[in-house]
């Protein structure tokens, strides 16, 4: 074997991956607030009576979703150049907006997958339909989509990877800083997807206990 | 604004834009199939095959797609002696990537069938692979229409990652020419135009087959 | 989840050892290719005027050229292999291509990863600003944003140079250029030979200043594959002697060059 590998170069870069994962951390989560509140309006507004709401909320989610998010960082960070904003809310502007689009479609998908029964029960047994909304509709249809969500989230962690091309040094673009230095690709890149494997198995842990008991297994109702 | 050089290289940026489509098609067939058949051994009661579908999945799901693409693009060649171009990887890596989360949807487009109508199937004398043939598959897979045309659409937009491992689909030919051109902002706005009508396209397809095939209940 | 890892893990020890190993024989690469008819080169196909795609759509450049008039020294065809910067090296070490000549700048850390050729080219780093920039040189760089590519030599001589200038990295030239004419930095410092690229269709910017530091270019070859670094190195030197090199360089830069090539007696 003629290649040697150095496994050491991650830790030598270990204050640089440190930062990386940080960075990373922060775009999703921030990325993810942001997808959840402009989602849920969306969503909402999508699975609404109002026409105005509906159609607004429509076009959003065609536009947003039917662009690359590559696009979308471009679009903030080069396009945008008189807002001024800095790179990193650049990156959590576009995460937020190109997946609050799917959100959107996830919860317009939940909303409309409860029985509408139910909501004429609802407002039957006195509730407003605001409320109607807040305590029948929401509780089931969040449940039903729980999994897209925790899915979701998984999806935007690693597309945080693209606020690399506005230059936002999460970790992504610590790997290919890593592999200029040193032609250390596979460490480079390796290392950085253990990382990336960790950040997700956590959330998918978390996301699980925290929707126990809300899901049924198909498989456990035979 | 210089938008002349969308012109001048339309040639080469529709080559680009045909690999594309053509990438997106036959992953979104591939991966189609090898999603439903990986999320069925996922709901099943067979429990080698339903531990296997669920590490490919987790493994999956946690892991970048270019990884996926550099992986397979690397190893393939690496494992079986046969070079193998960017554009066939990529296809192979995108099949793989798409079917962990055809997997994902179809579990939740089986979650979301009401229990009532599997005990009714049940009591009505059909065994349980009966009652998921022909009871739970058929509302499941409508429902998941939606879900679906959501990864379709995301796959054209995947595609795009196939430029790192060197395929020259429509981005990787957008870069080319922006790096002799140097007009990023015109030749970004075709890419995110070309992109868009492309993904509005099926997502347009994906929203009439939902209504064709809804379920009134 | 756990069982998870466990299939992580056992993948990479399939898949790394076999990255690595795989067809790489790297003390028979030169008989391979002759065996096969082939040489079979990574190079860039977005960085002129290294390796690019000219405007008939042909895969041409500096890079490319020298690795025609390889293959025509070895006596064979040649096949270019598209290479990025994620890509350069594991193309090259799990032997999908012979060598990769990708505008690679030769420093001791990455010799560490593979083998390199004698200098074929030294880039010169310069200083790009707009026309009515306030800076004239390095020294004006004092808490300006300074454009630069990713991962290469010229981002740290610039951090090195110019410790209170805020170095802003970008993934390639194209993005870092834009980040200066958008006003996202101040300057923009890179290959004076790109740079000059750039400007030649854009007016309103102009490079300031001394350059400085040199940047050797090296053609790259898996470790210990000697024989053909040595075969490639003497056409190399040949080219040189016979005026090819200068007439290529001239094709591609417009200027005689300035770094002679390496030359070794021949005995």
């Amino acid at each position: 074997m003629s290649y040697v590998f150095d496994w050491g170069v991650l830790w030598r870069y270990r204050e640089a991956l440190l930062s990386g994962l940080g960075l990373t951390l922060a775009l999703s989560l921030l990325g993810l607030a942001g997808a959840m509140a402009v989602g849920l309006v969306a969503g909402a507004a999508q699975a609404g009576e109002r026409r105005l709401p509906r159609l607004a909320a429509a076009g959003y989610v065609e536009l947003a979703r039917n662009v690359p998010l590559l696009v979308h960082m471009y679009f903030w960070y080069f396009g945008l150049t008189a807002l001024r904003l800095p790179a990193f809310w650049c990156g959590v502007l576009g995460l937020s907006l190109y997946s609050g689009a799917y959100v959107a479609e996830i919860v317009r998908a939940g909303i409309q997958s409860v029985p509408a029964g139910q909501r004429a029960a609802a407002l039957a047994c006195g509730l407003s339909p605001a409320q109607a909304v807040r305590f029948v509709i929401y509780p089931q249809a969040l449940r039903i989509v729980a999994p897209s969500l925790a899915g979701l989230f998984s999806q935007l962690v690693k597309d945080s990877s693209l606020a690399s091309v506005i230059s936002v040094g999460e970790l992504t673009f610590v790997a290919g800083e890593i592999e200029g230095d040193t032609f250390r690709a596979f460490e480079a890149y390796i290392g950085v997807t253990v990382l990336y494997l960790m950040i997700i198995t956590v959330i998918s842990h978390v996301a699980l206990r925290g929707f126990r008991g809300g899901i049924v297994d198909p498989a456990m109702r035979y | 604004m210089d938008f002349f050089v969308v012109a001048r290289n339309l040639p080469y940026l529709a080559d680009g834009f045909v690999l594309t489509l053509e990438s997106a098609a036959v992953s979104i067939l591939g991966g189609t199939i090898v999603g439903l058949l990986l999320g069925l051994a996922r709901a099943g009661r067979v429990p080698v095959l339903r531990q296997a579908a669920m590490l490919y999945i987790e493994l999956i799901r946690g892991t970048p797609l270019l990884v996926v693409l550099l992986v397979v693009y690397l190893a393939v060649p690496a494992l079986t002696g046969e070079r193998l171009g960017p554009v066939p990887s990529a296809v192979i890596g995108f099949i793989v990537f798409v079917a962990a989360y055809i997997a994902e949807d179809l579990r939740s487009g089986l979650a979301s069938v009401p229990v009532g109508q599997i005990e009714a199937g049940l009591a009505s004398g059909l065994s349980s692979p009966q009652v998921m043939r022909f009871v739970v598959l058929p509302q499941a897979l409508r429902r998941m229409i939606p879900a679906l045309f959501n990864q379709f659409v995301r796959l054209i937009k995947f595609t795009s990652v196939a430029s790192v491992i060197g395929a020259t689909e429509l981005t990787g030919a957008v870069l080319e020419v922006n790096a002799r051109e140097v007009k990023p902002l015109e030749l970004l706005a075709f890419l995110a135009l070309a992109y868009f009508v492309a993904c509005y396209a099926l997502s347009l397809l994906g929203r009439w087959l939902d209504r064709r095939f809804a379920i009134v209940s | 989840m756990k069982k998870g890892w466990k299939a992580l893990v056992a993948v990479l020890i399939v898949a790394v050892p076999g990255l690595a190993g795989g067809t790489a024989r790297a003390d028979g690469t030169l008989d391979a290719i002759k065996a096969r008819h082939k040489l079979i080169a990574g190079v860039k196909y977005d960085t002129p005027p290294f390796g690019f795609v000219d405007d008939k759509n042909q895969l041409v450049g500096f890079d490319v050229d020298l690795v025609r008039e390889i293959a025509k020294a070895l006596g064979v065809e040649v096949e270019f292999v598209k290479v990025t910067s994620p890509t350069r090296i594991p193309l090259l070490v799990s032997g999908n291509v012979d060598l990769s000549a990708a505008s690679m700048t030769h420093t001791r850390e990455r010799e560490g990863a593979i083998d390199f050729s004698i200098t074929y080219y030294t880039g010169a780093q310069a200083l790009l600003v707009a026309e009515n920039s306030p800076i004239k040189a390095l020294g004006d760089l004092a808490g300006k944003t300074v454009a630069v590519q990713q991962g290469t030599t010229l981002e740290k001589n610039l951090a090195k140079l110019a410790p209170n200038a805020t170095v802003q990295p970008f993934r390639d030239y194209t993005s870092a250029w834009l980040a200066l004419r958008q006003g996202r930095a101040d300057a923009l410092t890179g290959s004076y030979d790109i740079l000059r690229g750039f400007i030649r269709e854009t007016p309103g910017f102009h490079v300031v200043g001394d350059k400085f530091s040199l940047e050797p270019f090296g053609i790259g070859f898996r470790h210990g594959d000697w024989q053909l670094r040595d075969f490639v190195n003497g056409v190399l030197q040949d080219l040189w002697a016979s005026g090819r090199y200068r007439e290529l360089y001239r094709t591609w830069f417009q200027v005689d060059p300035d770094v002679p090539i390496e030359m070794w007696p021949k005995g």
